[in-house]
């Protein structure tokens, strides 16, 4: 019975991630198109553009040539990130050292779940015990390095002390105590293959014994991803966002768009601004196409 | 100075509310020959100013707020406060910029890697209050306690026990008058976020709903432009004097006979220029102007209200008014039938007219806009003028106008012009689209009341400073004169500022200017010596 609580508990915790990760990109996706905000370098430029971060503004007549874009470029801008965390390699070498395994240990990590499904539907030979066994052992170790790391930067660095809340010490802290476990499970007897192959049998209505170790990884995961939506350290949605819909969206107005029809339709939203020079209580359409109402006399 | 030491909203809150000024002391070093320059602390402001002024937490005051008179005018301050926020954060009130402003409210994983990329932050000697993150944290801190319906949730263990009063208001008001929006943090951010574009949301907030603004920027600035023609105050008659003046130093300058054309129905190009040119920087508009003339470009200036200025400096503190001053000046350029606007040496005019316009003006006023640099480069590249780039045998730097570079890719024309005209060019470290800003971005170089003009010249311009005495320092005795390019009026503002306060010219004889001065300083059919060498 304590079996099919703990993975009712892991359902829903995975349920409630899922959707509130949904929802979280849905409100960024869903927001009004906004003015533009590019930000150069902007990784899509063809190369020789790239390079010193110009863009297609550097053209004379611009909007008589073919806009050039190139995928390529900002598949290696991405890759760095998520690969490297370039940016923070960058400018910030001191913090890296501990993000950079942190943020493998999280990778390592969800593979390792995803190679627990795959074992719950039958990939149980000796390829999956080794990836299992790599993936779970070395994320784990990774993340609990990471995680420790971090934790002691941010409870010693004068600069991140005052910034750094004790919610999150105490949740780089359960990522130290989930990185142990999952290292742990990978040496023990029967590895993360046989976790996987317990909490399988037990889904299936055949319950086995879960180990210990594995029951408190369960519960104390799903807990934490009842409430990682709701935070920040989900940003890797917001970067998506970031970099494609503010930073690199260097979209030119094109009339009768799709996004023409959006702009049109906010230009019709009600203002509500208090402030005397805005006049408010008509469309966005509307204060912008008049003079402040204090200054209406004009001259010269 | 005081350092946030614990990991309490209370810390940072102490902080905010703190009155301490910038120690000179800390100010970052400058190289030679200013290892013995000593600078006098920022002056606090005067009792009677005091009386009236609340400062910020660095007792500097660039918006001059007033101290609330009693209880009831402090809680409607605060409630308006809340208020403002509350539609800061709505699709209906703020569709201009609601997500990348939640993206960047929403996601900072507090790991400072900004902080180290501010000229601010690091030219003040890491002030704690200018650190890129303060305002954002300030305010996040403040959404979750007051706005959020679980605010009272664990406000300790969340990390945002902050309370809100009166002078947390008016200290965050000011404070968000001590970025220039520069947005150097924004590009060395992993996540992407851009607190300069926080801090401008903060100033937006206070101006749409509270009317609180830097005077220079609103009374001064937007609201006299619509109501005048100019920020300058320059009205018609004035504009048609100070042209009459240009055409004769340009004939007694270069030597030619030109006439600045103005209401050119069907022009190619309406040229957008600065007023501030036409009254500080003269040379600016007839160097433009020559060059126009003699590589046959079709050219108008406009002398229709608001036409002859190219400035919106709505575009720092406020969507309402920078909307209605973009509109006038895209009504002006259809009006005239022409088939380009041009945007003169000005950065932010640069931003307001081409990417921040691109989604806002209606299909029925769209007129294509190009950069200044981007024609100047056409013109000399391919030699549609003659020149001699001999004649400028000095030092040259470039200073990289954040608004053309870091915000729209506008990086190699100008660099392709100095290859051709000033043999003698150097870069700055970092330049391009890393540049550091000149410490007068967004508006601040219009600003010098109170003791603001103070903190410009000591604070936000002293990396700039640093980097052009780098730049020059094989030749910085004052006997090699040097030319500091810097293609933007407001750039032009804050160097001269900043030159002026450093006695830049007399210790190490380096003079400002625009790019096109430099062009007609080595054009081959203009009298020689355009470029006039004295610190003005
Ligand atoms: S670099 Fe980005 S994520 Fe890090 S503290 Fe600064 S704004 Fe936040
Ligand atoms: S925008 Fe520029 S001045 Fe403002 S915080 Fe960022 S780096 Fe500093």
């Amino acid at each position: 019975m304590a079996g099919e609580v703990l993975l009712g508990w892991v359902a829903v915790g995975l349920v409630v991630f899922v959707l509130g990760c949904g929802w979280r990109a849905w409100r960024y996706r869903s927001a009004p198109v906004h003015l533009r905000w590019d930000l150069y370098p902007v990784a899509h430029e063809p190369k020789a553009r790239r390079e010193h971060g110009g863009s297609y503004l550097e053209e004379k007549e611009w909007w008589k040539k073919p806009r050039e874009r190139s995928l390529w470029g900002e598949l290696l801008a991405m890759l760095g990130e998520i690969v490297l965390l370039q940016g923070v390699r960058e400018n910030n070498r001191r913090l890296w050292r501990a993000s950079l395994p942190f943020h493998w240990g999280l990778y390592l990590l969800v593979v390792t779940s995803l190679g627990i499904f795959a074992a719950a539907l039958g990939w149980n030979g000796p390829g999956a015990r080794l990836v299992l066994g790599v993936a779970g052992g070395a994320g784990g170790l990774l993340l609990a390095l990471g995680a420790g790391g971090l934790l002691a930067l941010r409870s010693a660095d004068a600069k991140l002390k005052p910034y750094t809340t004790p919610l999150d010490r105490l949740n780089l802290g359960v990522l130290l105590v989930l990185g142990a476990l999952s290292a742990s499970i990978a040496l023990s007897e029967g590895g993360v293959l046989g976790a996987a192959t317990a909490l399988a049998d037990t889904a299936r209505g055949r319950p086995a014994p879960i180990p210990p170790l594995v029951a408190v990884h369960a519960a104390v995961g799903a807990l934490f991803l009842f409430y990682l939506p709701f935070t920040r350290m989900v940003h890797l949605f917001a970067k998506y966002f970031t970099y494609h819909k503010v930073r690199w969206d260097d979209e030119p107005l094109e009339p009768g768009s799709p996004m023409a029809r959006r702009l049109r339709a906010a230009l019709e939203y009600g203002v509500d601004w208090s402030a005397e020079h805005v006049g408010a209580g008509r469309s966005w359409g509307e204060v912008a196409t008049s003079l402040p109402p204090a200054e209406t006399k004009g001259g010269e | 100075m005081a350092e946030a030491g614990t990991a309490t909203a209370d810390a940072l809150a102490r902080l905010l509310a703190g009155n301490e000024g910038c120690d000179p002391a800390r100010l970052v070093p400058l190289p030679f020959p200013y290892e013995d320059w000593r600078d006098e602390a920022i002056p606090p402001l005067t009792e009677s100013q005091r009386a009236r002024i609340e400062p910020g937490p660095d007792g500097v005051s660039a918006a001059q707020i007033p101290i609330p008179g009693g209880e009831e005018e402090r809680e409607r301050l605060v409630a308006g406060f809340l208020d403002g926020l509350r539609k800061l954060l709505t699709r209906e009130n703020n569709w201009t910029f609601l997500q990348p402003l939640l993206l960047s409210m929403e996601n900072c994983v507090k790991c400072q890697t900004c902080a180290e990329a501010c000229p601010i932050y690091t030219g003040s000697g890491r002030m704690e209050v200018y650190r890129p993150t303060f305002r954002a944290e300030i305010l996040r801190k403040i959404v979750a306690r007051h706005l959020k319906p679980a605010g009272r949730l664990f406000p300790g263990l969340r990390g945002h026990d902050i309370e809100l009063d009166w002078e947390t208001v008016v200290k965050l008001a000011e404070l968000s008058y001590r970025c220039t929006l520069c947005r150097r943090c924004a590009q060395a951010c992993p996540v992407g976020l851009d607190n300069g574009l926080i801090t401008r949301e903060i100033r937006k907030l206070f101006s749409q709903e509270l009317g609180i603004h830097m005077p220079e920027l609103h009374e001064k600035g937007t609201v006299k432009q619509l109501e005048v023609g100019s920020s300058t105050g320059l009205n018609r008659a004035g504009l048609a004097d100070i042209m009459e003046f240009a055409e004769e130093d340009i004939r007694e300058k270069t030597g030619l006979d030109i006439k600045i054309p103005f209401d050119v129905e069907g022009a190619e190009y309406l040229v957008m220029h600065n007023a501030g040119e036409f009254l500080s920087w003269p040379e600016n508009l007839q160097a433009f102007a020559v060059i126009l003339e003699l590589a046959g470009v079709s050219w108008t200036l406009s002398s229709e209200l608001v036409g002859y200025d190219s400035v919106n400096y709505g575009l720092f503190y406020d969507d309402v008014q920078y909307a209605r001053v973009a509109l006038k000046h895209y009504e002006v350029a259809k009006k005239l039938g022409v088939e380009k606007m041009m945007v003169g040496e000005c950065g932010h005019a640069h931003k307001a007219l081409m990417p921040i316009a691109d989604r806002l003006i209606p299909d029925s006023l769209r007129v294509r806009t190009e950069s200044c640099l981007v024609v100047l480069e056409d013109i000399v590249v391919n030699e549609k003028i003659l020149l001699d780039p001999s004649r400028n045998d000095f030092p040259v730097t470039l200073h990289d106008p954040c608004n053309i570079t870091r915000s729209m890719g506008i990086v190699q024309p100008q660099r392709n012009i100095l290859a051709r005209v000033a043999p003698r060019f150097r870069e700055m470290e970092p330049h391009g689209v890393s540049n550091y800003c000149c410490g007068g971005g967004s508006g601040f170089a219009i600003c010098s009341s109170l003791n603001f003009g103070e903190w410009r010249t000591r604070v936000s311009g002293r990396v700039k400073l640093r980097q052009i005495l780098e730049a020059f320092s094989d030749c910085i005795e004052p006997e090699t004169k040097k030319y500091l390019c810097a293609p933007c009026s407001n750039c032009k503002g804050q160097m001269r500022d900043l030159l002026g306060y450093y006695d830049a010219w007399n210790r190490c004889g380096i003079l400002y200017g625009g790019l096109v001065e430099l062009i007609v300083n080595a054009m081959v059919d203009v009298r020689e010596g355009f470029i006039e060498w004295n610190l003005h």
